[in-house]
């Protein structure tokens, strides 16, 4: 069954609002990296902050005065995704829609704090306030009250494929009937502990930019953000007409034919567009590989460039990306952080129309599983 | 359901695997549900002396016999070894290929991030952080078990807190129902870990005593641990291989209640609607059902609401337990292990006790399983799942019936 997007909505390092950092990723920006500490070590980490203000609408809701910023920003791409898509929540409205969470890290924020207290004042210093943000679905629960949804309420945990994950789970559940829409959610916080982790495993990069399809990579940025896509059956702007079933890998060397076969099963007839998830680890390799052997023609954009790697929001942002670019026009991969490879034909003129009727993303997460998903216009 | 079919498909359980603190496999599960163990014992691998519980429902990984199999056993995380075996009992010797893997957990490898958190103020570099940080991730258990049980299909990691096992069977359920797959391994796992057990005590959710569900003088949960696996397969598809239909799954209900990150809302309105979808789901009254496996952790607010929901919709013609008297709250794994648990009583003709009761609150109208298993014939069972967040989720399982 296909699926349509209906509404988009994001807060990414670029901003929040649709339109905007559209237009800034066609004008070629790239988000400009923060400082975070490890006050244990002194070490320190980069990563793409959210705009502190796009979530000030919120702040003060009773539901979200306690509850970390991963939470914030969901709800405010999920409000402005169903605005886009001229959705107003009713009772009625409610109950035929279904809220679908993608995340990674989760409430990562609360959860090191909460086992600080623990390991530095003992169990009886440890808050009470700080524990139940630390479930993976606090911030699925919280937009679920936000928007009265009092049925399907589901979280999924994985890598940065998740979000693709998430879409599918969505058309499931519209396939099966039991809902008109989902209000599908991706969302990630930064927090020391997070760099360290990822930085233990060589995957960032303490350059000022991540550079995507490098020579040899260096690593990726880490983000915070989220991005919203409200889909339904029909209507909308865009329409996802496939969406592969995932392969799972437990290895690097497993994950090249996931990602080849995932792109080798999505590509017919063949992608005049890819949106890819590079972010300047060996995801970019594998990605590179299977574009030049499945659809060496099409032009390859990498928004991660711009944007960082957000996780669980990240094939969300990705999606969006594609849905907007089937207006016509792509953005450049940033040039001046870019070594891409002669065999891809990576975005370089955001100017240029492309009359695209089909864009294809391809996610490749760093521990789990590749993703693919088809979009094509809607007339 | 698609528009291609014109009527809902019948699921059916084709395996089965659990691990819990009730035993590896079935046959010990069985026994000792049957005998209504206390399973619970003091917690010794981080130090509980500053919280107000001393216990949990702990399963023994070093012990368990069909890791003997396993090649890498000494290496593997201990969600994965209960994961392994559960994946294992439940794949059996001929089982039908898996399109897909649903899986409910609440904490993932949560032990092996307070390892690395701790490797950080130790201020010193440690080459086993990498490992520990593969282990955090949820899906690590998931992967180990295909590669151990040699397949590989997509991996859906459900964590929608408590009730996250028994959304998995439930989402497994609907796409077989639905005709959008034809064999799924679903099921859950947890494993406590220092932060998840500080984390109930925090709350005063925990208790110092034993854990006596829906009694007058509860004083919370203790926790637990464990993984079930199930192969859920179209009931068509099944009998044409000639497999042994172990259940039936026929109905599923889930709700949000948006009225408190951790508390129910006092009307039970959230239970109620879960257990009400999920009957309409199987297109069941109330009456039809004999035995409801309650969420029941002991905390006052979730027994008086479950129970009220309970009372509201059955009054006392379904007999009622919590098995986590026996064994504690798996948390994410709790609906998988209980779903289990109905089944195998189904398969056997009895009804798991609700053990350590010492006075049924006056205030619940149920029949409660006080203490000792009640034998009888079972035809359908519901079993509840309510967790943090507001999400309830209840799975209605049948006794297979061939003559439909």
């Amino acid at each position: 069954m296909t699926v349509r997007i209906a509404g988009m909505g994001w807060v990414t390092p670029l901003g929040a609002g649709l339109e905007e950092v559209w237009e800034r990723l066609l004008a070629g920006h790239v988000a400009e990296p923060k400082t975070i500490q490890n006050p244990e070590t002194g070490r320190m980490h980069q990563y793409l902050a959210a705009p502190a203000k796009a979530c000030e609408r919120l702040a003060r809701h009773p539901r979200l005065r306690r509850s970390s910023a991963i939470s914030l920003y969901a709800a405010s791409a999920a409000f402005d995704a169903l605005a886009d898509a001229g959705v107003e929540m009713t009772p009625a409205t409610a109950e035929r829609t279904a809220v679908v969470f993608a995340i990674s890290s989760g409430g990562v924020v609360y959860t090191r704090r909460f086992y600080e207290q623990i390991v530095k004042q003992g169990p009886s210093g440890a808050s009470p306030l700080l524990f139940p943000e630390t479930v993976y679905n606090a911030p699925a629960s919280h937009l679920a009250a936000l928007l009265g949804v009092d049925g399907a309420s589901y979280t999924l945990v994985g890598d940065g494929a998740v979000g693709l994950r998430a879409v599918r789970f969505a058309q499931q559940l519209l396939a099966s009937g039991e809902v008109d829409r989902c209000i599908v959610a991706g969302a990630e916080e930064i927090d020391w502990i997070l760099c360290e982790a990822y930085g233990d495993w060589r995957l960032l990069t303490n350059h000022p930019a991540a550079a995507v399809f490098p020579e040899r990579p260096r690593g990726a940025i880490l983000a915070e953000g989220a991005a919203a896509l409200v889909l339904a059956r029909e209507g909308g702007r865009a329409e996802i007409s496939e969406i592969h079933t995932g392969v799972s890998f437990s290895s690097r060397a497993e994950a090249a034919a996931a990602v080849d076969r995932v792109c080798g099963e999505l590509v017919a007839p063949e992608a005049q567009a890819v949106i890819s998830s590079a972010n300047g680890t060996f995801v970019d390799e594998l990605e590179a590989q299977a574009i030049a052997r499945h659809s060496p023609r099409a032009e390859v954009y990498a928004p991660k460039a711009s944007l960082g790697e957000a996780l669980g929001a990240g094939a969300i942002m990705q999606l969006a990306i594609g849905a907007l670019s089937l207006r016509g026009r792509l953005p450049s991969t940033p040039r001046d952080q870019s070594a891409g490879p002669t065999r891809l034909r990576v975005t370089r003129d955001p100017q240029a129309t492309l009359p695209l009727e089909s864009v294809l993303v391809l996610s490749t997460g760093w521990n789990q599983q590749a993703c693919g998903a088809r979009l094509a216009a809607v007339d | 359901m698609p528009s291609s079919l014109s009527r809902p498909l019948r699921v059916a359980v084709t395996g089965l695997g659990v691990v819990s603190p009730l035993g590896w496999g079935a046959e010990q599960t069985r026994a000792a549900l049957r005998q209504g163990r206390d399973c619970v014992s003091e917690v010794t691998d981080f130090d509980v002396a500053g919280c107000r519980s001393h216990t949990a429902g702990r399963v023994d990984t070093a012990e368990g016999p069909e890791l003997q199999r396993v090649p890498h056993r000494e290496a593997l995380h201990p969600a994965s070894k209960m994961m392994v075996a559960a994946t294992r009992d439940a794949l059996g010797e001929k089982s039908a290929q898996p399109e897909a893997m649903v899986i409910g957990t609440t904490s993932g490898g949560m032990g092996y991030g307070e390892a690395f958190y701790r490797a950080q103020l130790e201020r010193r570099p440690n080459r086993r952080r990498a490992g520990w940080l593969a282990n955090y991730l949820p899906q690590k258990p998931a992967l180990d078990a295909q590669r151990e049980c040699g397949f590989s299909a997509p991996i859906d990691i459900i964590a929608n807190a408590c009730a996250s096992g028994t959304n998995a069977l439930g989402h497994a359920f609907g796409l077989i129902r639905s005709g959008q797959a034809r064999a799924v391994l679903c099921g859950g796992y947890d494993v406590i870990s220092e932060l998840v057990f500080v984390g109930f005590d925090s709350l005063q959710a925990a208790t110092p005593e034993k854990i006596r569900p829906f009694d007058k003088d509860r004083t919370g949960l203790v926790l637990g641990e464990g993984a079930a696996m199930f192969m859920l397969e179209s009931w068509d598809a099944a009998r044409e291989r000639g497999a042994e239909i172990l259940a039936e799954i026929t109905g599923y209900g889930i709700s949000t209640d948006n009225h408190h990150l951790t508390q129910p809302h006092p009307s039970g309105i959230g239970p109620l609607q879960a257990m009400r979808r999920a009957l309409s789901s199987a297109g069941r009254q109330p009456e039809e059902v004999d035995y409801v496996n309650a969420h029941g952790t002991a905390t006052t607010f979730n027994d008086a609401t479950e129970g009220a929901a309970i009372a509201e919709l059955f009054g006392t013609r379904a007999a009622v337990s919590s098995t986590k008297s026996m064994m504690g709250h798996a948390l994410g794994a709790a609906g998988a292990i209980e779903a289990a648990f109905c089944m195998l009583a189904l398969q056997d003709g009895f009804l798991p006790p609700n053990i350590n009761l010492q006075e049924l609150d006056p205030s619940l109208r149920i029949d409660l399983i006080a203490n000792q298993t009640r034998a009888g014939e079972c035809q359908v069972a519901i079993s509840n799942s309510f967790g943090f967040g507001g999400t309830n989720a209840a799975i209605v399982i049948e006794r297979p019936s061939f003559s439909s």
